[in-house]
């Protein structure tokens, strides 16, 4: 399993409804991503960047094609069994604040992790190291909202990858953010991720975080183009 | 080991399942206090109601039924018709013979009860309803003494009163004189709870009783009768029945459960009560239910997130089944609390709630089941969740 690459996407379509209402926003996606590379996914708005990585996160079933994650298909499957797809292979970071306010933040972090079955100690442990990763070990025992934006979102980044989910999806996670602080987001995610061997995909409208990327996917009217030209 | 991260495949038991997502649903609950304490209202608001009506209602078929509850009387010979502890036309003296010689009658009394008037210190006057009962036996009372004794209704002109009343009857105490019909009579002892909702009860002997009500000697209220060791009550209650066809004859259990259909069935009691304790319930049901809908509602970004990391359905019933747990289990005991309270509070013997142990169990099991259909409810709501709306 190990030698697999973390995405492979084969032929792959998704048609939202039926009918006359039938929309068809994936057209056929061919992709392979390896494992440990940091992908950004852009394109115009309504191009179907959601829709694929709904896919890739388990939270959709394709229409047709094929896809892969380490080896592992994801087609034609019930709806079900995402769940615990999920649980094995993905951390989520969100666009907007999707942490729970109920919740303080090692709290936030830990519950992914307890879900997975680690014990409440085990979890806490390592939910307050992945927060002193992302420089909040002063603040585990706040409330999400006594945070900015910023401090959010790192939240969001610590929280998918403790436990270490293989791959982590990350939605537009600098649009509620200034520049810079979209910047040091962005590198935090890049540097946790190096070190402790995430595959990342981010969909991002946000050219000043591309040189991020290892590579650069675009994708338009739900079909993947070639770039215009390389970086 | 790759240094690439690998798939994780650990997964929680069925306890660690229950203790993640009960935690989320207790935070949950207490991050959005208004909503909380509306909840809890609605429960308590329930649970306060349910008790108080049902409590009510025991506190009424208690009264109803507690002289024959409290006589010691096998047997009851009542007129005919007779569906609670009322006289109707009266009993007479050929009757009595008669259920004397029926075979396994241990015993048989005559009883009168009848309403008097008190006269008071002050000039006014208030009603007792005055027990007759004979000496030595003294079947049908009085009981319950808190002072004074039976046999003292021996002396003449001697009545036994009801303590709680004493300060209504004009400062009563041992010895007191008082007019009762017109006769001059002295108190010589005191009962403790002997309300009924009619007038309270006092006891004489039944020769002043006839004296102070007129009540010919050969005419009784009711007969009472004990049976002969050994012999079936409900047989003795046939025979006496065949011997006395122009009475109504029933035993003690009889009796009691003849009154409790009554005030149930052929006033409109039971059914106001009844009524009542099931708005009651409907109300917190449908209190609870909103909140608990209202809240799924609200936070339904948070279930998409829940759901969204791996949570499951099952997941998701188990905190909506916890948050019902609590809000059942803290509802009904801020409730209970509240009515032990009330009951402490008003503790006399005039209509106060009685608040049985069943009442506070069936009081649980009832809220338990209202906030798990309101829970179940909401639960619905969720299904129609994708998880793939927290990407939008
Ligand atoms: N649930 C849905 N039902 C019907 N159509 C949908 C649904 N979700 C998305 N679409 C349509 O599919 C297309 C692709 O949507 P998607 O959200 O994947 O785009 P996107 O690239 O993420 O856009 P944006 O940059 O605005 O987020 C759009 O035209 C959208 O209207
Ligand atoms: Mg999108």
């Amino acid at each position: 399993m190990s030698d697999q690459p973390a995405v492979v996407l084969k032929g792959l379509t998704k048609t939202y409804g039926t009918g006359a209402l039938a929309f068809q926003a994936l057209k056929g996606i061919d992709l392979t991503v390896p494992q440990g590379e940091f992908m950004m996914l852009v394109g115009p708005s309504g191009s179907g960047k959601t829709t694929l990585l709904s896919i890739l996160g388990c939270v959709l079933t394709p229409t047709s094609g094929e896809a892969f994650l380490f080896g592992e298909p994801l087609h034609g499957r019930k709806e079900s069994e995402l769940p615990d797809l999920r649980l094995s292979y993905i951390g989520f970071i969100f666009q907007g604040n999707n942490l729970l306010p109920a919740l303080n933040l090692e709290d936030n972090v830990a519950f992914p992790l307890e879900l997975r079955g680690k014990s409440r100690s085990e979890a806490l442990t390592e939910a307050r190291e992945v927060l002193s990763a992302v420089g909040l070990a002063d603040k585990m025992k706040r409330h999400p909202d006594d945070l900015s934006g910023g401090q959010r979102q790192r939240v969001a980044v610590a929280r998918a990858v403790a436990g270490r989910p293989p791959l982590i999806l990350a939605d537009e996670p600098t649009a509620a953010l200034d520049a810079e602080t979209g910047q040091q987001v962005t590198q935090l995610l890049k540097t946790l991720s190096t070190e402790r061997g995430h595959t990342v995909v981010v969909v991002t409208h946000d050219n000043r975080i591309f040189h991020y990327a290892d590579r650069t996917v675009h994708i338009e009217d739900g079909l993947l183009v070639r770039p215009p030209e390389n970086h | 080991m790759s240094a690439f991260a690998q798939p994780i495949r650990t997964r929680p038991g069925f306890f660690k399942r229950w203790q993640t997502m009960g935690v989320i649903g207790v935070r949950m609950m207490f991050h959005d206090k208004l909503k909380l304490v509306g909840t809890l209202f609605g429960v308590v608001f329930a649970v306060v109601l349910g008790n108080f009506q049902v409590g009510t209602f025991m506190s009424l078929l208690f009264k109803n039924r507690m002289f024959v509850e409290n006589a010691q009387v096998d047997v009851w010979v009542t007129p005919p018709g007779t569906r609670q502890f009322q006289g109707g036309t009266p009993l007479n003296d050929s009757q009595l013979n008669r259920a004397r010689t029926v075979p396994g009658v241990a015993w048989a009394e005559p009883l009168i009860v009848q309403a008097v008037q008190l006269k008071l210190p002050n000039g006014g006057s208030e009603p007792v309803s005055l027990v007759g009962t004979r000496a030595p036996r003294f079947a049908g009372g009085p009981w319950n003494l808190v002072s004074g004794q039976t046999d003292a209704l021996l002396q003449p002109d001697a009545v036994i009163f009801e303590d709680a009343e004493r300060e209504k009857f004009g400062g009563l105490n041992l010895g007191s004189v008082r007019e009762l019909g017109g006769h001059h009579v002295q108190a010589v002892g005191f009962t403790w709870g002997l309300l009924p909702f009619a007038p309270a009860y006092a006891f004489a002997e039944q020769t002043l009783v006839r004296e102070i009500t007129k009540q010919p000697v050969d005419k009784h209220t009711f007969l009472v009768v004990g049976a002969a060791p050994g012999v079936s009550k409900t047989e003795l209650r046939e025979r006496l029945q065949l011997a006395l066809p122009d009475t109504r004859v029933m035993t003690r259990d009889e009796y009691l459960s003849e009154i409790l259909k009554y005030i149930v069935f052929a006033t409109q009691i039971g059914f106001s009560f009844g009524t009542s304790t099931f708005m009651g319930l409907l109300v917190g049901l449908i209190t609870v239910a909103l909140s608990m809908f209202s809240s799924v509602v609200d936070n339904m970004r948070q279930f998409g997130t829940l759901k969204a990391i791996g949570a499951t359905m099952g997941d998701l019933a188990r905190l909506l089944f916890v948050q019902a747990m609590v809000y059942a289990v803290v509802g009904s005991l801020i409730g209970l609390g509240m009515m032990s309270a009330l009951v402490q509070g008003i503790r006399n013997p005039q209509l106060t709630p009685i608040l049985p142990g069943v009442s506070v169990a069936i009081t649980f099991g009832l809220m338990i089941g209202v906030c798990l259909v309101a829970s179940v409810l909401a639960l619905f709501r969720l299904r129609q969740l994708e998880p793939a709306m927290v990407f939008r």
